[in-house]
């Protein structure tokens, strides 16, 4: 008798839905609704405290309910849905993602909710909304690109066959942006076709990471050979190292072409940790940290926007008024909070009719969460963002191969490194590289990027439904090529 | 006043609470996952039968991987491929470090990764395919 008679079959014919409990994340959904209610019924109640303090009246009773009752309620409420969504339709889903996900983002929604709410206003076929309104529909088109990616998303085929389209969808997306986009505080991120504008480098970072994760996990042992030496070092062969050497001329150009600093490291630490998580190789970390070290020096000294992000870094008090206030505030905001914070909702008095921070909204909502919830509440904030990365590297290391591994670490990295990123800009603890928070800041595009990642991401959790990869027989040039060295 | 600053100031710090109490529960559920994983024996890797034109081993078969597996048409291999095109020692399979080789044993027809001929040894990914005689094999993840 041979081994194969005890071998299992792939299970077959089962119904397609078939509902399966999901008791982990109902309960830690029940605890993000508590918390954000409490959350939003001490914003209400400080809320009117300061507007009775500042009329000079007397409150006669404190009143709790939340700023705007409606929205906290369908926010939650979308939530619960593609819970009950994931229950019905009964795959084996990683159960802790979506809670932390929907406390990251009901954090968010409080704030747009407490900050001015004429800060931004779009109106839609005559409909005027306003900052906290805004946020809340970005929020619900999130929750239902999060549902469908992770229920839909049965195979991995289409992305990773199609690398190189998407790589070229993605050199396509930056160039549009370079010929056709429109300049927002100096630097060229948005791009409007019609009525709709985003902005591209948000979803550029999910293709990269698809591309990079296809590219690295086809030459993985081609990769970690040593085959060409160059003195003390050894390097793989040639041909591998061009992406590498590729991805660093992207990023320079990032930075020369649409002065965006953020995208420009985001993509190039992203590379390297997921070259380093590929091949396991040290060396390459620090070959690509003396590169970009040498980049940023060159960077420095030729163009006058890195010298002034760095310059400002060094030494806001330089120029408080001027360059450096939004750091000064900042910094001003984050003392202001202390250890347990002046409460949401009493932060952030306006100067002379202004914010203190223009771009709150965007670049700094930790600084009004480090006032308003102070150190211990911005600890548990990086926590949650810890938490989502510890799950995509779990659910990377679980997965069935190498792609979907490389491509579940990726993701993860994405967010964690995005929003170490901006904590550590804001915190002055490197420049400000203006990118968002994920799940937090304000944003469409943002927010959808974000969505897709935590969508593959529960996608990929699922190993049951996970159909067999395509078969990767290679009969073009490369592959004729490699045979006859090889 | 007095009263509902300090009501306020309760409130306040029943949401920081409440935030942790959420990270707390979900570093419960994080560290009962990792257990779960550590526990039980580990599994390497496993090939799992993607083309069997003979039907002997069944395709859609799932073989657990040995640190060492011997693949052939002789019945004292562990993964035992029926097929005409296979020698009766035909390649053996090692897990060595961090990464799985396959080995060729100078079988007739050759043995292949993803279409290329293996000469002599050559590593293995997980995700990749292994062809022997006309059986196609694919290399996955154990079960964590």
């Amino acid at each position: 008798m041979s081994i194969a008679a005890q071998a299992r079959p792939f299970a077959s014919a089962r119904p397609r839905f078939r509902p399966r409990t999901r008791t982990t994340e109902t309960g830690l959904l029940a605890l993000v609704a508590v918390a954000l209610v409490v959350g939003a019924a001490s914003l209400g109640a400080t809320q009117r405290v300061v507007a009775a303090r500042t009329a000079g009246e007397a409150l006669a009773s404190l009143d709790f309910s939340p700023p705007d009752p409606t929205a906290l309620a369908v926010y939650l409420g979308a939530v619960a849905l593609v819970h009950v969504a994931f229950i019905v339709a009964g795959r084996r889903t990683d159960q802790v993602l979506l809670p932390a996900v929907a406390m990251l983002g009901g954090i968010g929604l409080l704030l747009m909710q407490r900050l001015p709410q004429d800060l931004v206003q779009q109106s839609f076929f005559g409909l005027v909304l306003d900052l906290g309104q805004l946020q809340l529909m970005w929020l619900l088109i999130a929750m239902v690109v999060i549902a469908t990616l992770a229920l839909a998303v049965r195979s991995d085929a289409w992305l990773r066959t199609y690398k190189y389209t998407w790589a070229a969808a993605g050199i396509g997306l930056l160039l549009l942006t370079f010929v056709f986009g429109s300049d927002v505080n100096g630097a060229r991120l948005t791009l409007s076709i019609g009525p709709v504008s985003g902005q591209p480098s948000e979803l550029l970072k999910v293709i990269l990471v698809v591309f990079l994760a296809a590219y690295l996990s086809e030459n993985r042992s081609l990769l970690a050979e040593e085959s060409t030496r160059l003195g003390p070092l050894r390097l793989p062969p040639l041909p591998y190292l061009a992406p590498m050497g590729a991805m660093w001329a992207i990023a320079l150009g990032i930075v020369v072409v649409q002065r965006d600093l953020g995208a420009a490291l985001l993509f190039f630490a992203v590379f390297l940790a997921l070259l380093y998580v590929a091949t396991g190789r040290l060396s390459y970390v620090a070959g690509g940290l003396v590169l970009f070290l040498a980049g940023s020096f060159v960077l420095y000294h030729l163009f006058g926007h890195v010298a002034q992000r760095v310059d400002n870094w060094l030494d806001p008090w330089a120029d408080p008024a001027g360059a450096g206030f939004q750091t000064v505030q900042a910094l001003y905001a984050f003392a202001r909070g202390g250890l347990l914070g002046v409460g949401l909702g009493a932060g952030l008095p306006t100067i002379g009719g202004h914010l203190p921070v223009p771009a709150v909204h965007t670049d700094y909502p930790l600084a009004a969460l480090g006032e308003e919830m102070g150190l211990i509440g911005l600890l548990a904030v990086l926590g949650l963002y810890l938490v989502v990365v510890e799950r995509g590297l779990r659910i990377a290391s679980a997965a069935h191969d190498d792609f979907r591994s490389l491509l579940a670490a990726g993701l993860a990295l994405v967010i964690g490194i995005q929003a170490f990123i901006i904590a550590a800009g804001n915190l002055k603890l490197i420049p400000l590289t203006g990118i968002t928070l994920p799940f937090i800041s304000y944003g469409g595009s943002s927010l959808l990027a974000n969505a897709i990642v935590v969508g593959l991401l529960l996608a990929l959790s699922d190993r049951g439904a996970g159909a067999p990869a395509p078969p990767r027989t290679r009969t073009g040039l490369l592959a004729r090529l490699r045979g006859a060295r090889s | 006043m007095d009263g509902f600053v300090l009501t306020l100031w309760l409130v306040r710090l029943l949401f920081l609470a409440l935030l942790y109490l959420f990270l707390f529960a979900v570093a419960r559920v994080l560290l009962r996952d990792l257990r779960a994983a550590s526990r039980g024996p580990v599994e390497l890797g496993r090939l799992v039968v993607v083309a069997s034109p003979r039907g002997e081993p069944v395709p859609g078969a799932i073989f657990p991987l040995d640190a060492v597996t011997n693949i052939g048409r002789d019945v004292n291999n562990g993964i035992v491929v029926d097929d005409p095109f296979a020698s009766s020692e035909h390649a053996v399979l090692t897990f060595r470090g961090r990464a799985w080789y396959v080995e060729d044993l100078a079988s007739t027809n050759g043995t292949f990764v993803n279409g290329i001929p293996v000469q002599g040894i050559a590593e293995m990914g997980f995700g990749d395919e292994l062809q022997v005689g006309e059986v196609r094999l694919r290399l996955d993840r154990g079960r964590p």
